[in-house]
């Protein structure tokens, strides 16, 4: 009862003095419109990179890359060892438990022709696997098959931009394309890929440009026998993204057994996307550290007012106590005022917020994202603003002698 | 001896107390004393009187009485520092501020010199503080003010805000709020003292109907002709009942 008479005498107090109002608002608004913001930036940001990691392969996906060593004492296999191969590829998939795919890769630049259409282009051996692990799959046509890799078959799957540009419009599937002088019968044209961080630049527009033949194909063409034929990088997929370390050293251990030193690399998404948690962590807490500040030197402002109106209204405490306010009834009257003003800042703080966040994705086309859960712990801060700094005030209204009260001019 | 002894052995018997018949207040060794750092102030000195329900009494004495300590002490805004205060049938003396503020709340009303209005609040309203620090609903807050101010003949300006109501006015809506909770005991400290004599004979008037009603009322005053108008006058000299006159 006395709470619901206190909120009316405060939204009064408020419509009394819009302007002081406002002006004892502006480090609770600002406060609370820095939370919306960095909530809201760094929400969609880790949507986005979700949806990134998502459409490339999943955060379950793992790299080996060539690495060449500095050592300059080698032991006799270190020696023999010529950095990754196929029969690398073969192990893994033969003994890693904690594996579920592996796909190899080797690229190389040579001449692409289709009747008049000649260029020097990269192309790429890969396996079935690559599909999924990339979740990049034919449009057309299909992908390359167990079957294509075990023949060394001399078929090509393009890349939407080299479908179009080797055929233009014409339909490319039965058709032989020149790859240095052998012919490949093309079987499949790869469906557009697309991902946009800022709406303007594809990230993935590369894969649309890659030409895709069966790995076997590539080395033996090369001359080189498949055991020994070298490769540039596996792509892998560990089984669960909870024992990612132990994936990562199985992966390292039988490559290590292999090769007997390490010239190679073994990164995982997951390890990434811790460090770029950590990162991401620095930047949320520079924004949240900038949102309570304004929010505490609003804190205090609301603080100084409440005890300016309090120091006015000395005289009418006494009166509400000589007619039977309680010490306890005049505390929840003050904090009430103080919490009121510090949510009706809270609420001008997610307008305002909602301009911050349209001013960045207008600027600097950072997309932004404010869900329900941004608004209510900017209102939370706000409100426990109003909470903490109004407890001061409050007390000493409620301990306020009405003798005294009741003489003070 | 033994009978002593024997009264003592039945904790469950109430305490005999010393007062009147019928008497509303009973003050016994009322003591107030200031520790002002070094040198104490005794602003009471050992009050003893009773004040039957239905009475009409002046408290009256020259500044520096001790006649403010008294009527705070009256009004459960302080406690004295020694002495029993029966107010009603109950020990006011040594309670606390939130049960003192709870006998403020349903025993006594305040009229005051400066009346005490809350400005911003309505006419209506500020009868009804009373009410809402009593806990009780809006419906019934606004038919009891309403009645009081009937009471003294201001219900029509219900609405108005206190700065548009004539000193008189303001003091009578002031006496409206002190009615609203049905007091024990309303206390009025120089409640003509803002105002010219023919209003606060006005006033003055309003309390006398009120006390013809049955109301029991204290008025603190400096003005003999306004304590001449009451059944009763208490003279406080010098912390103590000048008993000369009474």
């Amino acid at each position: 009862m006395i709470i619901f008479e206190s909120i009316i005498d405060g939204v009064r107090d408020i419509r009394d003095h819009f302007g002081r109002t406002m002006l004892q608002l502006v480090g609770i608004i600002l406060g609370a419109a820095s939370i919306v913001a960095t909530f809201s930036l760094s929400t969609a940001g880790k949507a986005a990179s979700m949806e990134f990691y998502r459409v490339s392969g999943g955060i379950q996906k793992m790299w080996v890359w060539n690495k060449p060593t500095g050592k300059v004492t080698l032991n006799a296999k270190a020696l023999a060892s010529k950095g990754l191969t196929y029969s690398d590829a073969l192990a893994i998939r033969r003994y890693a438990r904690e594996i579920d795919l592996v796909a190899p890769m080797a690229s190389q630049s040579t001449v692409v022709r289709f009747g008049h259409v000649e260029n020097t282009r990269e192309v790429s051996g890969v396996t079935p696997e690559y599909a999924p692990l990339t979740d990049f799959h034919a449009g057309t046509g299909r992908f390359l098959t167990d079957s294509d890799v075990a023949s060394a078959a001399r078929v090509v799957v393009l890349g939407s931009e080299r479908a179009q540009e080797f055929f233009g419009t014409d339909n490319p599937i039965g058709k032989t394309l020149t790859i240095g002088d052998t012919g490949y019968s093309v079987v499949g044209v790869m469906e557009e890929k697309y991902f946009s961080f800022d709406q303007k630049r594809n990230v993935l527009r590369w894969m649309n440009r890659q030409i895709y033949i069966p790995v076997t194909t590539l080395i033996t063409r090369r001359g080189e026998t498949l055991e020994h034929g070298k490769i540039d990088r596996m792509q892998t997929r560990m089984k669960s993204v909870k024992r990612s370390d132990e994936a990562v050293d199985e992966v390292s251990r039988i490559l290590m057994r292999e090769h007997g030193v390490k010239d190679y690399d073994v990164m995982s998404r997951v390890a990434n996307l811790r460090r770029n948690e950590q990162n991401n962590k620095m930047y949320d807490m520079t924004f949240m550290v900038c949102g309570i500040i304004s929010l505490l030197v609003g804190g205090i402002v609301v603080m100084n007012i409440q005890l300016a109106s309090f120091n006015e209204r000395v005289r009418e405490v006494g009166t509400r106590k000589a007619v039977g306010a309680s010490p306890a009834q005049i505390f929840f009257q003050f904090l009430s005022e103080s919490v009121l003003v510090s949510v009706f800042g809270g609420l001008l703080g997610l307008f305002v917020g909602r301009l911050f966040t349209q001013a960045i994705t207008s600027l600097i086309n950072q997309p932004t994202v404010i869900t329900m859960g941004t608004l209510v712990n900017a209102m939370i801060f706000a409100a426990g603003t109003g909470l903490l700094f109004g407890m001061y005030p409050a007390i000493r209204a409620s301990r306020l002698d009405p003798i005294v009260a009741l003489r003070t001019e | 001896m033994s009978a002593i002894f024997k009264f003592e052995a039945e904790p469950e018997t109430p305490q005999p107390v010393a007062v009147p018949e019928r008497a509303l207040i009973s003050l016994e060794q009322i003591t107030k004393v200031y520790d002002s750092g070094e040198n104490e102030v005794q602003a009471l000195r050992g009050i003893n009187t009773g004040i039957t329900a239905g009475e009409f009494v002046s408290i009256i004495g020259p500044s520096g009485s001790g006649k403010s300590t008294l009527m705070h002490i009256l009004g459960c805004l302080d406690s004295p520092s020694a002495g029993r205060y029966w107010l009603d049938g109950e020990d006011v003396a040594t309670l606390t501020s939130r049960e003192l503020a709870r006998i403020r709340n349903r025993k006594i009303g305040f009229v005051f010199q400066t009346f005490n209005l809350l400005p911003r609040a309505t006419i209506l309203k500020n009868v009804e503080l009373p009410l809402l620090y009593a806990g009780l609903g809006r419906e019934e807050r606004q038919e009891r003010a309403m009645k009081a101010l009937e009471r003294v003949g201001l219900n029509t300006r219900y609405k108005h805000r206190p700065n548009e109501l004539s000193g008189g006015q303001r003091q009578r809506v002031a006496i409206a709020r002190a009615l609203v909770n049905n007091p024990s005991l309303i206390l009025a400290d120089e409640p003509t003292g803002n105002l010219d004599t023919k209003t606060g004979s006005d006033i003055i008037r309003i309390f006398e109907e009120l006390s013809g009603a049955g109301q029991t009322i204290i008025l603190v005053t400096h003005d003999p002709a306004i304590a001449a108008r009451t059944q009763r006058r208490i003279r406080i000299v010098d912390g103590l009942i000048d008993a000369s006159e009474s």
